[in-house]
């Protein structure tokens, strides 16, 4: 990487076909000569000047999930430069970018073509500017580390001095693209672009962003979930040196944009969050004020006991299936809401003039942010700019905007510019959580073990019908053709929603995270009833032979068996499963696919006197297709476990009252240093399109944990987090 | 309001403010120093990390009266450059993800390492506990730990 650091204007020339030729002129030092440099877009993703220097865009949010870099280094390797000849570039909001969002772990796979396809273009182009000019074929021409050669000449010619030349071509279709052997970047350990401006402090995230001027604004939100503003007093608030103004926001329509509050202004955050503290605000509640986690859990209870709304898969007889079967085993599984936690709370900055907007802030959907705030200002979308900063965390929750709204209505209301911050308290109670859900199993085994039926009445507080979504509520719920699906000869699977004014939105692997538990979980159940190894019982039940199997939800349109055998043999093969348990030490395994990869793991646990877990190691093996990032693909599967496990054992939202009753970590713990296992993780070589990877450790870590303990006390753990379950509770 | 000055990386500054306003805001705010983060507030997750006369303490709680003396050293001061050995290690070992928490981390294991400069694993536990980290980079930060531990010898 190298930090450019020459000052530069651009002046924009109309370009050829799409290759914009953008030019750039470095503005010298006052006193010296220096020449200028012209700095040429060859395509939206890359900038390459003449003086040489090559800028590769990043085009979607950071959210520690690594595109920052991963993105730019599928360019940079069809583009034939070496890393460190380039620097990456945030985008602001691009339309020719495509979608910028963060989301569905799906940076990596939906944006590979198009990334390698800017780069080997671009390329194509330099190439066949130095064959015009030495006047061969561009057959006879090469690429490599930013220079053009000519085959069997020794002296090239680098990008810089071919560019001004290469933009006045047409751009190529159908350029050819790089074999994975051939791959220099891609696979490699490259470290975050940002590590150096992050350990020195440098202002990178959306909280960091305020342009001087502006107001901080800090909102009282209804304490009971969708109460509206009756009056309020804002005497004392006001009485708070730096306080400016105290302004009341009105409901947005829809339930994922703002609430109804009151926001207090002031020069600095400590007096807007000191006037917040202040101020006296009535509020009428129409619903909800009596809604808690024993009425939600009383509703999913009774929808489980029943007919499910939904009849989601319904394969063979599974009535007829138990009536006959010698076993059947009954469980019911629950989990809680969990709440984002991103450690840089909401924030988001806007400036709402008369005929333009500026907008910044942290948000996984900068993509659709500018037609948010003109839809709310009348201002057109071309008069909007939004600048992209990174973002401390996002886990789903920033996919939702409801605190970008804030900050525009604001900016309107005030005509002044506006940064809205939300405290950790707000964060916490004014979340859209993952929905809490119960889970009714019924398995049957017949006289070999063999698992001959499952049903599964499932009901949830969807986050589909929570948003008004014309979309089934079962979506990402629960998933119809996940495994044991298709293997199992009778199969039922039946889903209801549930209404709450709790709000509810994506969490981290959404659906997967509660599915994952409760099906990795149960198969462990049949395999001991079955008096068989948990994991040859996976294996059987998968079968010898390598199938397609249909997979309608995100990741689809099909999974491989194959892949699917294979991380489950090699985890269990790596992490030492068919060695016996030693009196410390206890394995409890899980294998998963979602959105596309395949995980399999193996956990050890070792108890405490009082029978909690202590995590010692992790063993993971993922087959998630090409590997971009080496370093960040391991940093995201190490977080995933260690996020899941936190959930496993300490998350769970309380409501009573219609409110989110924790404030704070230190009622809503995290897990900590001391906590996290050692972690190993084998990534399987592979040249199978790229999965994202930002989501796919989580969902198993729960379940492995869980069969560990079961593998270590007998005791089964079928509700979650693991603090409060009875278990737990009766010892401590 | 009331006049403070305040020693932060060897510079003397001056501030105009309500004298309970917590050190981190008045970096944050006042000193247009954003290295120093916002994470809780009440001192639960090391985020606000700082050195007060070469200790850390969480800045969110502190308020700005009580460092009048003190020296203060923040993120931007631990070194410019990024070549204060904990830096570096934080680096070679890519530890962040989102990197929100990060600088708290690093002010906290610098401030362990300049006290203690062979810490065993309890020690080094016991004093990271206060530091989250959602996005669950601890493995690595040991990892850094025992770089920069190597690093500084
Ligand atoms: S912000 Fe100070 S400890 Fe969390
Ligand atoms: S790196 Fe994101 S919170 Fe630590």
């Amino acid at each position: 990487m190298t930090t450019h650091i020459n000052r530069r204007k651009f002046i924009r020339v109309s370009g050829l076909s799409s290759a914009g030729l953008l030019l750039a002129f470095h503005l010298p030092g006052k006193n010296t000569q220096e020449s200028v440099a012209e700095e040429v877009e060859l395509n939206a993703y890359l900038k390459i000047s003449t003086d040489g220097h090559i800028q590769i865009v990043a085009k979607n949010p950071e959210i520690g999930q690594g595109v920052k870099t991963s993105l730019p280094m599928i360019i940079a390797e069809e583009l034939e430069v070496d890393w460190d000849q380039i620097e990456v570039v945030q985008a602001g909001a691009d339309s020719r970018l495509g979608a910028q969002f963060a989301g569905g772990s799906m940076s990596v796979k939906t944006n590979w073509d198009a990334l390698r396809n800017a780069g080997a273009t671009a390329k194509a182009m330099l190439i066949q500017a130095a064959a015009n000019e030495w006047k061969v074929s561009n057959a006879d021409c090469y690429a490599s580390a930013g220079v053009v050669y000519r085959k069997g000449k020794k002296k090239g010619k680098p990008y810089g001095d071919l560019v001004v030349a290469a933009a006045k071509l047409e751009v190529p279709k159908d350029v050819p693209l790089k074999a994975p052997a051939d791959y220099k970047i891609l696979g490699k350990s490259i470290p975050g672009v940002d590590n150096l401006a992050l350990v020195t402090g440098k202002p990178l995230f959306g909280l960091d962003a305020r342009p001087s001027g502006a107001l901080i604004a800090v909102l009282q939100r209804s304490p009971v979930f969708g109460g509206v503003v009756e009056s309020f007093d804002a005497t004392a608030a006001l009485q708070v040196p730096g306080v400016v103004e105290v302004v009341e926001v009105k409901a947005s329509a829809s339930k994922m944009q703002n609430r109804s509050s009151v926001a207090v202004l002031a020069k600095n955050t400590w007096s807007a969050m000191k006037g917040r503290s202040l101020l006296q605000v009535k509020w009428k509640v129409e619903e909800g004020q009596e809604e808690s986690n024993r009425r939600i859990r009383s509703e999913l209870d009774k929808l489980t006991n029943q007919k499910g709304e939904i009849e989601l898969r319904n394969d063979g007889n599974v009535e007829e299936a138990f009536a006959n079967a010698p076993t059947v085993l009954e469980a019911t599984y629950e989990v809680p809401f969990l709440y984002h936690a991103t450690l840089e709370p909401q924030n988001y900055f806007a400036d709402v003039k008369e005929d333009s907007i500026y907008l910044s802030g942290s948000t996984q959907v900068p993509g659709g942010i500018p037609g948010l705030a003109s839809r709310i200002t009348g201002i057109p979308v071309d008069k909007i700019t939004l600048d992209q900063n990174r973002n401390g965390g996002g886990f789903g929750r920033r996919l939702t905007a409801d605190y970008a709204v804030e900050a525009i209505v604001l900016s309107q209301q005030l005509k002044q510019p506006v940064q809205v911050v939300w405290t950790r308290e707000d964060d916490i109670h004014h979340d859209f959580y993952r929905p809490a859900g119960m889970y009714k199993f019924k398995g049957a085994l017949d006289e070999n073990g063999k698992l001959r039926a499952w049903h599964l009445r499932s009901a949830t507080t969807s986050r589909y019908l929570y948003r008004g979504s014309t979309e089934s509520p079962h979506t990402t719920e629960v998933f119809p053709d996940g495994f044991p699906a298709g293997f199992v000869p009778n199969f039922k699977m039946e889903y209801s929603p549930v209404a709450t004014t709790v709000p509810t939105g994506a969490w981290r692997a959404p659906g997967h995270n509660a599915t994952c538990f409760i099906d990795q979980s149960f198969l462990d159940e049949l395999a001991h009833a079955a008096d068989k190894d948990p994991v040859k019982f996976r294996l059987e039940l998968l079968g010898n032979e390598d199938k397609t199997m249909p997979y309608a939800d995100h990741g689809g349109p099909n999974y491989s068996t194959k892949r699917l055998r294979r991380v489950i043999e090699e985890a269990a093969d790596w992490g030492g499963w068919w060695a016996p348990p030693t009196r410390f030490r206890h394995r409890g395994f899980a294998a998963h696919f979602m959105f596309g990869a395949y995980v399999a793991q193996v956990v050890e646990i070792q108890l405490d006197e009082k029978n909690w877990p202590i995590v010692k190691h992790v063993y993971a093996v993922v087959d998630c297709g090409i590997l971009i990032n080496k370093s960040g693909a391991l940093a995201q599967l190490e977080g995933g476990i260690i996020d899941g496990l936190s959930a496993a054992l300490y998350g769970g939202v309380k409501i009573r009252e219609g409110r989110t009753k924790q404030d704070n970590f230190d009622t809503y713990p995290l897990l900590r240093y001391q906590e996290a296992p050692r972690i190993d993780i084998q990534i399987l070589k592979s040249t199978e399109r790229p999965e994202g990877l930002g989501e796919m450790t989580l969902p198993l870590i729960s379940a492995a944990l869980c069969n560990a303990i079961f593998a270590a006390t007998g005791e089964r753990i079928r509700s979650l987090p693991l603090k409060d379950n009875e278990l737990y509770r009766k010892s401590s | 309001m009331a006049r403070f000055t305040l020693n932060i990386n060897g510079k003397q500054r001056q501030v105009d403010v309500d004298p309970e306003m917590p050190l981190l805001w008045v970096l944050r705010d006042e000193l247009d120093m954003k290295g120093t983060k916002f994470g809780c507030g009440k001192a639960l997750c090391g985020a606000c990390t700082v050195h007060l006369n070469g200790a850390a303490i969480r800045s969110c709680v502190l308020p700005v009266s009580a460092t009048v003396g003190a020296q203060i050293t923040t993120i931007e001061g631990l070194s410019e450059d990024g070549s204060h050995p904990v830096q570096q290690a934080w680096m070679e070992v890519d530890v962040p993800q989102c990197g929100y928490c990060q600088a708290g981390q690093i002010m906290t294991a610098s401030a362990l390492l300049a006290n203690n400069p062979k810490p065993n694993e309890e020690e080094v536990a016991a004093v990271m506990s206060g530091n989250l980290c959602r996005c669950g980079t601890y493995p690595r930060i040991k990892k850094a730990i025992d770089r920069a531990i190597e690093l500084s010898r």
